[in-house]
């Protein structure tokens, strides 16, 4: 049906999903499963770090979900989902060879030509860490074009922890940093323990040559956040976060997502920190 | 024969017009509901229109967005398959009102050219109307002039002025022309027909009672200094949240979207359905973490929507002054009288 056009040359297909094939799937944690998916003959989703697809459950309806892969993985992408609703408890219960619906990709994603020769400081908070993945494998599959890469990840316990090896393999790289936190430390876990801003006295940075990235979870976090780089000396237009609503178009109709005068689906889902301060009711 | 662009109808016109409508496809028209009531319905009976009304329960929007309405047929793996349902049969809205006009063409704007994104369900069905406007006196309820909308024609193919026994026509497009060439045409209407319609919009504004205590190009500013009034607290006291006011609005346009199986479970339907702010769960997100957990934030939100933020957008508040929401209110909490309580303390602080 996409591309096929309706009396006054409107698109017929805005709303209609393109049918998808999942090809691989694994659990992360006990809560979250990742899910490799193939749109018709391998075509690229042609998405940036940060952007979101609408994923179908025909039955259960769909969801905004962002995409956990870089650009520049070919033939298919990936989706992290927790399991929640009824639609996300729908997907986790699909594998391989089952189809989905996908629409997209929707939204702005990440500055990714700001942080071009820039430190990146990436701050992450429990599943926010799966659309970051997508920003920090395009750093890696580009390394020489960007500076550090400092990595803060806070998730409420070891057990809720994702892409571990992944976590290993980044910090294995002497230009980054990965820092991991967890609010509820298990017996046996010896890392640190305190939410992600507890990580922010133990690294330095040159604020003026960082942009900072960061998707931390409940909005409170977020001010947090801000108020801590603002106190290491980032300037607000190198910060930004990725803002959390319920899409259900994706396209800025159906009003779910309205902030203050803007659509988070199709301004966003990506603010600055001097954006953001602007907008009530934004975190 | 060509119609005229101004003609006159005697009522007999009218109805052999409404039969005309009826034969050649749906017609959706005011029909009188209760004592007072009046609905927009798809009519099998023209005769059954009723062509003096103040207002509908819910506004004409629901010809081109239905309240709940399938946009979408899919079929269950194995073997998935998705495709849009979207209709393009023509048919005529009657019956229209300025203000009611007025609020089809911001629709035309959110639904259509807003973020160059075009919503193909509203787009076709709009595109497929034949709308014709109707002149209207106010009530208690009414404040069109306030919101700038009382002479709106601009979205009407073909707009009827009571004048005397009859009504004067004008033809604003060529479905409106098509829609009387030929079978109803009447004759020219005089010089002082044609001012006796004209006079309306000065009737109208005389007998309009209820107001909005500011010009619109201030109103936004005006809001936004009292963004911690006390007066959506105390409005928040008396609202239930129950969404009527989004309900009936001709102007709101958020909806939610739900999946809907057949009988086999193997197929079904997406299906959109109104939705409103005023609802607990409207900004809820996972966490959960509610962006507007307070009664008084979502009171706050629906002011704010209208006369700050898509004022701001389109250059204009998305109210066309209808009165639904007022008149509809189960808690009796009227829309000028909050914007009227806050537009009054924002002129007392900046004093």
């Amino acid at each position: 049906m996409k591309g096929d056009r309706i009396g006054s040359g409107v698109e017929a297909g805005l709303y209609v999903p393109e049918i998808a094939t999942i090809v691989g799937a694994r659990d992360l944690t006990w809560q979250d499963r990742v899910f490799v998916v193939e749109l018709a003959g391998g075509r690229s989703l042609g998405h940036r770090p940060g952007q979101f697809v609408q994923l179908s459950v025909f039955g259960f309806g769909e969801a905004p979900i962002s995409v956990c892969s870089p650009p520049e993985k070919a033939g298919s992408f990936d989706l992290c989902v927790r399991k929640l609703g009824g639609l996300t408890k729908a997907l986790h219960g699909l594998g391989p060879g089952d189809e989905v619906g996908i629409r997209g990709p929707f939204g702005n994603g990440f500055p990714m030509k700001a942080m071009r020769g820039m430190d990146c400081l990436i701050v992450a908070g429990g599943i926010g860490l799966a659309p970051l993945r997508s920003v920090i494998d395009s750093i890696f599959l580009n390394r020489s074009e960007y500076g550090r890469l400092i990595l803060l990840y806070g998730t409420r316990s070891p057990r809720d922890i994702l892409f571990p090896e992944e976590l290993e393999a980044w910090s294995a790289d002497p230009r980054n940093e990965v820092l991991v936190t967890v609010d509820e430390a298990s017996e046996g876990w010896g890392g640190h323990a305190g939410v992600v801003t507890t990580l922010f006295p133990r690294v330095t940075i040159d604020p003026v040559r960082t942009v900072v990235v960061a998707l931390v979870g409940p909005p409170v976090m977020y001010r947090f956040v801000m108020a801590e780089l603002e106190a290491m000396g980032v300037p607000e237009d190198h910060m930004f976060f990725s803002l959390e609503r319920r899409m259900r178009c994706g396209v800025g109709k159906c009003g779910h997502c309205q902030v203050d005068g803007r659509c988070v689906c199709v301004d966003g889902p990506v603010f600055s920190a001097r954006e953001i301060k602007t907008m009530k009711e934004s975190v | 024969m060509t119609a005229r662009r101004r003609a006159m109808l005697g009522e007999a016109d009218v109805w052999a017009l409404l039969e005309r409508a009826g034969k050649r496809g749906p017609l959706m028209a005011p029909v009188k509901r209760g004592r007072n009531s009046f609905a927009f319905e798809w009519v099998e009976d023209p005769g059954a229109v009723a062509l003096r009304y103040v207002r509908t329960v819910l506004p004409p929007k629901r010809a081109m967005f239905p309240e709940r309405e399938a946009f979408l047929r899919f079929r269950r793996p194995p073997g998935a398959g998705a495709e849009a349902v979207v209709s393009e049969e023509p048919y005529v809205l009657f019956g229209v009102h300025p203000c009611d006009l007025a609020a089809i063409n911001q629709l035309d704007w959110a639904m259509g050219r807003r973020h160059e994104v075009v919503d193909p369900n509203y787009v076709a069905r709009r595109g497929a109307a034949t709308i014709v406007g109707m002149e209207c006196l106010p009530d208690e309820y009414c404040f069109c002039p306030s919101v700038g909308t009382c002479d709106t024609r601009e979205g009407a193919d073909l707009f009827l002025t009571p004048v005397g026994s009859g009504y004067l026509a004008e033809v604003l497009t060529g479905k409106g022309r098509e829609l009387l060439d030929g079978r109803v045409s009447g004759r020219e209407a005089s010089s002082e027909e044609v001012g006796e319609a004209e006079a309306w919009s000065e009737t109208k504004r005389r007998m309009t009672s209820c107001q909005v205590d500011a010009e619109m190009g201030e109103l936004a500013d005006l809001l936004d200094s009292r963004y911690e009034s006390q007066v959506w607290e105390e409005t928040a006291l008396r609202c239930y949240s129950c969404g009527t006011c989004t309900i009936v609005c001709p102007t709101c346009f958020c909806y939610d979207v739900e999946d809907r199986l057949d009988l086999t479970l193997m197929s079904g339907t997406r299906e959109r359905e109104y939705d409103s702010c005023q609802y607990p769960d409207f900004a809820l997100v996972a966490g959960p973490h509610n962006f507007r957990e307070e009664r008084s934030d979502r009171v706050r939100h629906r002011w704010f929507r209208k006369f700050v933020r898509l004022l701001r957008e389109y250059g204009k508040p998305f109210c066309v002054g209808c009165g639904r929401c007022t008149q509809s209110c189960t808690a009796g909490i009227g829309l000028t009288s909050v914007l009227n309580a806050v537009i009054a303390e924002a002129r007392e602080s900046a004093a």
